[in-house]
Parts: C-alpha cells; sequence; structure tokens
C-alpha cells in the first residue's frame, strides 16, 4: 500500500471517423513510466498527442488496446468496469473543461454532498462538517455553496472540482489541464493550491498541460510526449534545463528564446519544410524526423527515418531518459 | 505622442445590463486609448476585463444591450477616402441618454434600431477595409464553404482597386506566400477544414492584411494554438510588422506576446485602463513607477519563476489575491482595491472612496493609481 | 427607445432575480394562463367526482330544451334539456384520467427509451429514429380508429395507444438532450468518482437535466391526449350517451347549430379549445423559460 506505482505501457487504437473513413489512430502508442507517492510527474505535449487519453486509460476510462496500469498492485487493465469503483475511492481526475466538468444544475453543495456520500455512509451533520472542512481547503466561500456552476468565476470552478475529487479521498490525481483555462493570476492560485494539497495530504499527481513554464514549476519529473509517444522523461530540472531530445528542446525554446538559440533557429529555417508522421504508414523510423532541425543539420541520416530502428527511451544518466539517435549534447 | 494618432478613443463606455439582477455589466467603463501610426498597441489584462469589447466598440459590432453608451472613437485612415479625422461614434447623443446619480449611471435610454441603422450607414466602408481584424479561433472565423483563396481573393476585390479576378488571384497567393503559408498556392484551393489551426490563423492573417487596412486589430490571435504554433505565429506577426508597418492594435491576456510585439501598452483591469505607456516600462519587472496591478500581473507569471531558477515544489508562486472584480459591482474607489497590496494608510481612504484618475508619470507614460496622483499635475483625462 | 434601470441598493446583496421574473412577458402570459386552465380542470374534476355540481348533469327539464344561457342554467341546456355546465364539469372525468395514463405511458417509455438510444447509440438509437418516424407515418387518429377496430372502443385502449404512440417523440427528444449532454465531462467526471451508471443516468441525466423536457412534454401530451378523446367522442367512438364528454356534447349540439340554438355546441368547443390551447401554452412557455439558452 505504501509504494504508489502505475507501469503503463500502451498500444491504444482509438477508433477516428477522419473525412468519412474510419481509420485507427494509435493515440497513445507504447508508453512506460512510473509515479511514486507524493510526487508530481508532468506531462507535456502539443494538443492531440495523447495526454489525456493517457490520464483516462490510468483511470480506466477509456480502455487500452493493449499493455498494463498497474495501481497499488492492481491491474486497472484488467479489471472489469464494476471492480474499478472501489479504486476510485484513490484515483482521481481533474477534468479540463472548466465549463463542462460539473453538472450544470446542480448546487455546489449538492455537488460536494455526493462526492462526500459516495464512499463514506454519513449523516446530515457529518457531511456538513466535511463539506465545510472541504471548503476550507481549497480555500473557497461558504456564500458559494448555494450557487449554480454557471454563477462562478473560472477559479471557484476549479476550486469546486479539486474540493469534489478530495471529498471521495483520492491520494493520487490526473490533473488535465487544470490552469489552463485561467488567467496567470489564479493559475498560480491554483498552483499553489495543488503544492499546498500535495504536502499536506500526501497527494500524487499527473499533472498534464501544455504550459511548460506551470509543467517546469509544479513537477518533481517531466514526461515529454510527441505523437504518442514519450520522447524523454526526467528530473523537470533536466528536461527543462538540459533537454537532450531535439523536440523537447524546441517545445522549451518556443518560450524562452534565450535558451538553445541554434536549435530555435534552425527550426524557423527549416519550418515551412515540416511535415508530420503519417499514422497511416507505421514504421517510418523516429517519427519527429519531418520535423527535427537535428536529422536536417546532419544531412537526413538514414538510421533516424530506417523503420527497424524507431529510437526508443534510454539511460541519459541520473534518471534521465531520451528517445532519440542523436540525443543533444549536455 | 510624435506620429499622429491613426485611433484615440476617448472615455469609450460599454454597458450590458443582467435581466435576472436588474444591473449594468460595465464591461468597458471610461476607457481612453490612442494608437500611433506604424505603432503597435498591446492590450493586456486578465479574462472579463473589457478587451475584446472595446475592440468590438470600435467598429461598433457589440453584440448586446444597450452596448456602447458613451464616448468618442476618433479615427483617420491612412489611405483614400479615410484619411479625413472623424469619430466613429458621431450623434451618439443623438441616440443615447444617460442619467446619472452620484457620479455613476443608473439609467440608460436607447434607440437601438436607429443606432444601427446610423452605424451601418457610418461604418460601410471601414469595416474590414480601413479596419481589418483577426479573431480567437481563426477557424470559425473562416467560412467553411469558401476556399481560402476564394476568400482572400473577395476580401482583395472588395477593398482594394483590383477587380480583375485573375489579378486578385495572383494577389491571394502573395499574400498566403508573405504569412509564410506553406505550398499556397495548394493552400488557396482547401476549405479551412483541412487546414490545422496554426494555418487558419495564418489564413486569416493573410485575409486581412489583403485589404490593406490602416489599422489592424487581433483580438487574441495566439489563444488557444499550441506552444510551438504559438511562438511561430508571433515570429510571423513580428516579422510582418516591420516589414509592412501596419498600425496595429494587439488584444493579448498573454503578456508574453504583446512584450514580444507591442510598442505600447495598456494594461486594462474591470473595463478601465489602468496603466498606459512604453513597452519596455510598462512591463519590464521591477522597473518604478508601475501600477500595482501590473506588477502583480508580471509577477505570477510562471517564468518570473523559472528565470529566477525558484520552482514551485519548494516554493509558492506569488499570487493576485481573491478574483477578478465583477464588472457588475465596480466599487466606488479603485477598482483594484480589493486585491491590492500596495494601499498605504495615507491613500487608503482614497483608494476607497475615489476612483484614481489616469495620471502622467513620465512622457507617455500615465498610472491610473492614487499612488502616482501626486507624481506630476498635468492632464487629468476624462473618465 | 429602451430603457434599462439599474435596481437600488448593493448589486451583491440583491438577490437574483428568479428565473420567472426574469422571463419574457409573452411567456409568463403563456405560463399563466396555461396554470389557470390545469388549476381550472383539476377542480373541475375534483368537483365533478365529489358530484358538487350546479345540477344534476343528467337530469331533463323537458320544458326548457336548448334554452340560452340565463337563470337556473347559466350555459344553457341542451337538446334534452340537461344542464350544459354541469355536462361540461361532468366532462372532464371523460378524458382526465386516461389522458393522465397516456401521458405517464408516454413519458416513462419515452424516457426509458431516450436514455437507452441516448446513452448506448447505435443501433438502439436507429430503432427510435426509425419507431418515431414510423409513428409520424400513421396519423394518430386512424392508428386509434384501427385499434377500436380490432378490439373494442374503451377509451383507455384508446389512451394506451396514444401514450405508446406518443413515446417516441419524448424519446428522440430525451436521446437529443443526453446525447448533448454526453460531450460535456460532467457525465464522464460523474463515472470517474465512481457513481453506478444508474445514478448518473436516474439523477444526473434525467432528474438535474430533463425534469423541465419531460414537464413540458407532459403538458404537450396531456392536450394531444383530450383532442384525441374530444375527437373521437365527436366521431361517437369514445364515450356514449348519456355519459357527457365534451366531444359528444359538441356532436349532440351540432344538430342545433344552423337552427339558431349554437350555445349547445359552442360551450363544449370553446372548453375544448381553451383547454388544449392552456396546455399548449404552458408546454410552450416552461419551453421559453426553463430551456432557453441564458437558462443555462
Ligand atoms: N474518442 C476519440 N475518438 C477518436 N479519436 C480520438 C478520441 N479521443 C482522442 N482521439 C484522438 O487521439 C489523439 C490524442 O488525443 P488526446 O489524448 O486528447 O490529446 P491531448 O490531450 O494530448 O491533447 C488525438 O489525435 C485525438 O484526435
Ligand atoms: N454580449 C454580452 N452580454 C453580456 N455581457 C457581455 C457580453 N459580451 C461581453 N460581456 C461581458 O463583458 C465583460 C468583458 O468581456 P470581454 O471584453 O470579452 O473580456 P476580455 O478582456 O476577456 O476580452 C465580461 O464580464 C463579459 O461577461
Ligand atoms: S532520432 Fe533523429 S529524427 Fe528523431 S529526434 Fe533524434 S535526431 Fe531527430
Ligand atoms: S489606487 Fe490604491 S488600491 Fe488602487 S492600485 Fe493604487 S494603491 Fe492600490
Ligand atoms: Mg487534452
Ligand atoms: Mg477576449
Amino acid at each position: 500500500m505504501s509504494d504508489l506505482r502505475k507501469q503503463y505501457q500502451a498500444r491504444a487504437g482509438i477508433l477516428a471517423a477522419l473525412h468519412g473513413r474510419t481509420r485507427s489512430v494509435p493515440a497513445v502508442d507504447g508508453v512506460s513510466f512510473a509515479l511514486a507517492e507524493h510526487e508530481t510527474l508532468g506531462l507535456v505535449g502539443e494538443s492531440g498527442c495523447g495526454k489525456t487519453t493517457i490520464g483516462r486509460i490510468i483511470l480506466g476510462v477509456t480502455r487500452a488496446s493493449s499493455g498494463r496500469v498497474v495501481f497499488d498492485g492492481h491491474d486497472i487493465t484488467a479489471l472489469p468496469t464494476r471492480a474499478l469503483r472501489p479504486l476510485r475511492k484513490h484515483m482521481q481526475m481533474i477534468f479540463q473543461d472548466l465549463d463542462a466538468a460539473l453538472n450544470p444544475k446542480m448546487r455546489v453543495r449538492d455537488i460536494l454532498r455526493e462526492a462526500i456520500r459516495l464512499h463514506h455512509r454519513l449523516d446530515d451533520a457529518e457531511v456538513a462538517r466535511r463539506t465545510s472542512e472541504l471548503l476550507d481547503q481549497v480555500n473557497l466561500k461558504a456564500g458559494k455553496l448555494a450557487s449554480f456552476p454557471h454563477e462562478l468565476s473560472g477559479g471557484e470552478k476549479r476550486r469546486v472540482g479539486i474540493a469534489r475529487v478530495l471529498a471521495v479521498g483520492a491520494r493520487f490525481i490526473v490533473a488535465d489541464e487544470p490552469t489552463s483555462a485561467l488567467d496567470v493570476s489564479i493559475q498560480a492560485q491554483i498552483v499553489n493550491l495543488l503544492h499546498d494539497l500535495q504536502t499536506r495530504l500526501g497527494l500524487s499527481y499527473l499533472f498534464i498541460s501544455h504550459d511548460l513554464e506551470v509543467v517546469e514549476l509544479v513537477s518533481h519529473r517531466v514526461a515529454v510526449m510527441y505523437l504518442g509517444r514519450i520522447v524523454e522523461i526526467g528530473p523537470a530540472e533536466r528536461v527543462a534545463r538540459a533537454a537532450r531530445h531535439p523536440y523537447t528542446s524546441i517545445l522549451w525554446s518556443s518560450l524562452v528564446e534565450k535558451r538553445s538559440q541554434e536549435v530555435a533557429r534552425a527550426h524557423a529555417n527549416g519550418g515551412a519544410a515540416w511535415g508530420v508522421f503519417d499514422f497511416e504508414r507505421p514504421g517510418q523510423g523516429c517519427r519527429f524526423a519531418p520535423r527535427c532541425p537535428v536529422y536536417e543539420a546532419a544531412g537526413r541520416p538514414a538510421v533516424c527515418t530506417d523503420p527497424a530502428s524507431e529510437p526508443t527511451l534510454s539511460d541519459a544518466g541520473a534518471g534521465h531518459l531520451v528517445a532519440c539517435h542523436f540525443p543533444l549534447a549536455r | 505622442m510624435t506620429r499622429p494618432a491613426v485611433l484615440e478613443i476617448r472615455d469609450l463606455r460599454t454597458y450590458f445590463y443582467s435581466r435576472a439582477k436588474e444591473a449594468f455589466i460595465r464591461s468597458v467603463d471610461g476607457v481612453s486609448l490612442a494608437v500611433a501610426a506604424g505603432e503597435t498597441l498591446g492590450v493586456v489584462g486578465e479574462s472579463g476585463s473589457g478587451k475584446s469589447v472595446t475592440a468590438l466598440s470600435i467598429l461598433s459590432l457589440v453584440g448586446g444591450s444597450p452596448g456602447v453608451i458613451t464616448g468618442t472613437i476618433e479615427f483617420a485612415g491612412a489611405t483614400g477616402a479615410g484619411t479625413a479625422r472623424r469619430n466613429l461614434l458621431e450623434d451618439l447623443g443623438r441616440y443615447v441618454r444617460v442619467s446619472e446619480r452620484d457620479g455613476r449611471i443608473v439609467a440608460v435610454t436607447k434607440d437601438e434600431p436607429g443606432w444601427r441603422a446610423r452605424v451601418e450607414r457610418a461604418l460601410t466602408g471601414v469595416r474590414g477595409k480601413e479596419i481589418a481584424m483577426i479573431f480567437q479561433n481563426p477557424k470559425s472565423s473562416l467560412n467553411p464553404f469558401l476556399t481560402v483563396g476564394q476568400q482572400i481573393s473577395e476580401a482583395i476585390r472588395l477593398h482594394t482597386p483590383v477587380t480583375d479576378a485573375g489579378e486578385a488571384k495572383q494577389r491571394a497567393i502573395d499574400w498566403l506566400e508573405r504569412v509564410r503559408m506553406d505550398s499556397p498556392r495548394l493552400r488557396f484551393d482547401q476549405y479551412p477544414d483541412g487546414l490545422s489551426g496554426g494555418m487558419c490563423q495564418r489564413a486569416m492573417i493573410a485575409m486581412a492584411l489583403a485589404s490593406e487596412p490602416s489599422l489592424l486589430i487581433a483580438d487574441e490571435p495566439t489563444t488557444g494554438l499550441d506552444a510551438t504554433i504559438q511562438s511561430r505565429v508571433v515570429a510571423l506577426l513580428a516579422e510582418l510588422k516591420s516589414e509592412f508597418g501596419v498600425t496595429t492594435l494587439l488584444i493579448s491576456h498573454d503578456v508574453r506576446v504583446v512584450s514580444r510585439l507591442a510598442d505600447t501598452v495598456a494594461v486594462m483591469y474591470g473595463g478601465t485602463v489602468m496603466e498606459h505607456g512604453p513597452a519596455r516600462d510598462v512591463l519590464a519587472p521591477g522597473s518604478e513607477p508601475k501600477h500595482p496591478y501590473t506588477a502583480a500581473l508580471l509577477a505570477s507569471l510562471p517564468s518570473a519563476q523559472t528565470n529566477g531558477g525558484r520552482r514551485t515544489v519548494d516554493g509558492r508562486l506569488p499570487v493576485i489575491r481573491g478574483e477578478v472584480v465583477d464588472t457588475m459591482d465596480v466599487p466606488r474607489g479603485c477598482r483594484f482595491y480589493a486585491r491590492c497590496d500596495r494601499v498605504t494608510e495615507a491613500i487608503r481612504a482614497r483608494c476607497l472612496g475615489q476612483e484614481p484618475a489616469l495620471a502622467t508619470v513620465a512622457a507617455g507614460h500615465r498610472i491610473r493609481c492614487h499612488l502616482y496622483a501626486g507624481e506630476t499635475c498635468a492632464e487629468t483625462r476624462p473618465g | 427607445m429602451r430603457r434599462y434601470r439599474e435596481a437600488a441598493g448593493e448589486v451583491a446583496e440583491r438577490p437574483e432575480r428568479s428565473r420567472w421574473r426574469a422571463a419574457a412577458l409573452g411567456d409568463r402570459a403563456a405560463v399563466g394562463y396555461g396554470l389557470l386552465v390545469v388549476g381550472l380542470v383539476v377542480i373541475s374534476y375534483v368537483v365533478g367526482a365529489a358530484g358538487w355540481l350546479p345540477d344534476d348533469p343528467s337530469r331533463m327539464d323537458m320544458a326548457r330544451l336548448n334554452a340560452p344561457p340565463g337563470a337556473g342554467h347559466a350555459l344553457g341546456t341542451d337538446f334534452l334539456g340537461r344542464d350544459i355546465l354541469s355536462r361540461l364539469i361532468v366532462g372532464i372525468q371523460a378524458y382526465f384520467l386516461p389522458g393522465l395514463l397516456a401521458v405517464a405511458i408516454s413519458l416513462a417509455l419515452g424516457a426509458a427509451l431516450g436514455v437507452t438510444a441516448g446513452y448506448r447509440g447505435g443501433r438502439a438509437e436507429a430503432l427510435v429514429t426509425y419507431l418515431s418516424n414510423l409513428v409520424d407515418a400513421v396519423p394518430r387518429l386512424v392508428l386509434v380508429l384501427l385499434v377500436i377496430a380490432a378490439f373494442r372502443a374503451d377509451i383507455y385502449y384508446v389512451m394506451l395507444v396514444v401514450g405508446i404512440t406518443g413515446a417516441p417523440a419524448v424519446a428522440s427528444i430525451i436521446a437529443g438532450k443526453i446525447q448533448f449532454l454526453r460531450q460535456k465531462s460532467f457525465i464522464e467526471a460523474a463515472h470517474v468518482l465512481g457513481l453506478p451508471t444508474r445514478v448518473i443516468v436516474l439523477k444526473h441525466i434525467l432528474w438535474y437535466n430533463c425534469a423541465p423536457l419531460l414537464i413540458i412534454q407532459a403538458t404537450l401530451g396531456m392536450g394531444e391526449a383530450i383532442l384525441v378523446e374530444t375527437s373521437l367522442s365527436y366521431l361517437g367512438f369514445g364515450v356514449q350517451e348519456p355519459t357527457p364528454s365534451w366531444g359528444n356534447m359538441v356532436q349532440a349540439g351540432a344538430n342545433y347549430f344552423f337552427h339558431g340554438k349554437f350555445w349547445p355546441s359552442t360551450a363544449p368547443a370553446l372548453a375544448i379549445l381553451f383547454t388544449i390551447l392552456g396546455f399548449h401554452l404552458l408546454g410552450d412557455g416552461l419551453n421559453n423559460i426553463l430551456e432557453s439558452k441564458s437558462a443555462s
């Protein structure tokens, strides 16, 4: 019970109807990582790269096509939906969509009461006590209990979402873009709140975001995803400041120009030629090759596009793994 | 200001009305701004501060009532018939009557059909031609049933002297090239549906620029795009700025975007301008003088933390406490009072009871805060 | 000229006006009228059932046949000298309980079908679409007459048919609403929270988000049921003389209409008109007030 771990290796085929044809899109394609107790693992990548899908698979909402997710010794992927329900007490999700994640016709009080009562049989007095405790934990005014979600500001909606997750007693939380729809000032409040809760309640987070700066701030470790694969994973400081994968480097340099100037320039030059990895023709080697400045600079080495040698995560020291044939120098 | 202003907004008020609360939503409440020829004015502020409503008010595109109720919007186009300076809100007083109590608007009577008809007459030839606009969410602002090329050519034939279809097409392709769209000839015949978000935004920019406007309004042009795409759109806008020098009103909640593109910055909060001045003064962290709201906004940026090498895992981010002011319930004094941590006992009574005026603290730099009220005695603007 | 006025006092302390008070005047009038009609119908039903009538509805006053409204008979008498007001009140018995039954069947069956279709999609959804097209293709009265021909002219059989044929319409409305709701992550959030599907469907979907729709459908369904019952009785397939029904009253009075005695048929005809109008306006007004965009 002490060592909270998730091992994850999935090939999730999600059917997508694109341009009137149905084809199979591997949204998540061979991903593995583990998460320890009290830890925050940041998951970054462009939208559509499969971050949300990973969160949903971990919680058993979406079924992985293959692979395993182990939580507290239970294999989530093998359990039937019914058997997952007791585990929900421990693992929860904060949903990305601020406006749609709360039932629009339920008052805050009812939303919280439902979550509190879900796993614990409590009488009204105990529910009221627990409710005020939760409000306290997420810094929400008691006056908001009678409000409907549409009467709340973005930050307040987010707080209610967090309170609900705490109400069931979750210890592991998948936070899907918890700050992306919020203003910077409110974003900082929510980041602090999540941090305080982690310290106070010993929570673990999978913090999904496309905002690299926020991820760097909140995470102990960071995983970078590109088109359904993790291309780099390691301690936050190292991934952010000493990225080894060209994609990670570009991702960060796109915000902070000071970093990796030359990579940014290469990426601007090669910009027009950027293509995308074609899911329908698998086995083209590294899926980042069509956009990779290192690949361009090295004269398009064959190994990068060799179908037989898609780069896999390999150790770059100090818990830092990178999936690239030509990792950037430190 | 050395260069003449292309756009000068004075004391603009755009209100909405909540039937449920029987109260005004004071979305834009006394905004004054000026954009000089060739410069980019960046408007920053948290969501709900009235940035978009200000932009829509300029073109009288506000979708709600009573809408624009007071103010003047002086516009002087750079080309053609629009060169003469004129007030886009001329005669507004004929259609709107406001009643005040204790210096606060408590009732509005507006002849909406009359005003709408006036706007249609006065703004044809301005919308899309003299003033072009780029919106957030480019996908929904492009017509899904026309190809990208058709839409750009149409804008060219409608708004420029070019009427020949073949020439319009050539120009449209030129514009697609100028916005660094890859394979412009191919894209010309594509429908918006087949383009990614970043490409749609490029197409929107091409369309806006193709009509050769005197003023470009870009409302959150990068919001909602991916981080990497965002930075490329920002880079594009920067290049276009130096290439064509289009006068631009750039609106974004993202301080980073504004600081990279703007020459002048207006910081909005709760429907009014809190600070207005040269970008390097307003947005440089730690520089003085600075409005407490601007300072707090800059401090809460994650990059302010990462640059210093501090991380939340061991500490906490500085925040602006509380929530954005409710524009339905604007306080009598300073709008930022409830969240401000620089109130001194000497000015507390004034912060609470009296709205500070925009006071000039340096050349072209104005701040709306009692802390700086005594700096100079020059220029107190209405609002 | 439109005038906007801010109410006095602090905005924060001002209670939000209820949806009813903030609604448009026309909708409030429609709902007000509808509620009045429903109230009158319910009271009249109780009065009629208890027998507190102005006159015995089957007592024939041979001295006053087809008498105009006046003393003793507030709405006059019919061709057998029976008190029209009393017969109108008793006539409600003919459709009240059967109508409720039809509505209950439509809603229960419709909600069940709608939830299945909306939630599962695929084949269940195709079935509902098919059924509602099928029902739409056959005029309801024809179907009812067929059932009467095949079985017997029992109003409860008829209302069973009305109820069942009303279900697909309810189902497709509910299914549409659920499909709309399912795009919202709160349904998924409820699953992740660990709520059983049954609770999500009954509480989160039906109770919180479809209750107004069901109420609106109920009022419209009741209007429909009244129409079917009165039409049948008018045609002679429904309630039989001497038991009064608004339909057979119109029919009986119609023989004298062109002889200048218009009230025996006009009174029940107006009752039908205003009652059905009332149920429809109620449904429509509620729809505008409860399901408008600004409400959510
Ligand atoms: N229900 C679904 N049906 C079809 N395609 C899906 C579905 N969910 C996700 N996808 C596809 O899977 C990919 C990954 O999506 P997602 O995990 O939401 O990405 P992210 O959260 O990183 O933005 C995307 O290309 C998306 O289009
Ligand atoms: N049509 C409308 N009706 C009512 N309120 C509106 C309308 N449009 C905008 N508002 C309100 O005006 C305020 C300012 O909005 P906006 O200008 O869009 O802010 P932003 O600075 O984020 O662009 C918000 O509180 C918003 O709710
Ligand atoms: S493997 Fe080759 S193409 Fe892929 S990221 Fe590394 S250098 Fe670039
Ligand atoms: S006027 Fe007062 S409350 Fe407002 S920003 Fe200045 S110091 Fe703060
Ligand atoms: Mg996502
Ligand atoms: Mg906006």
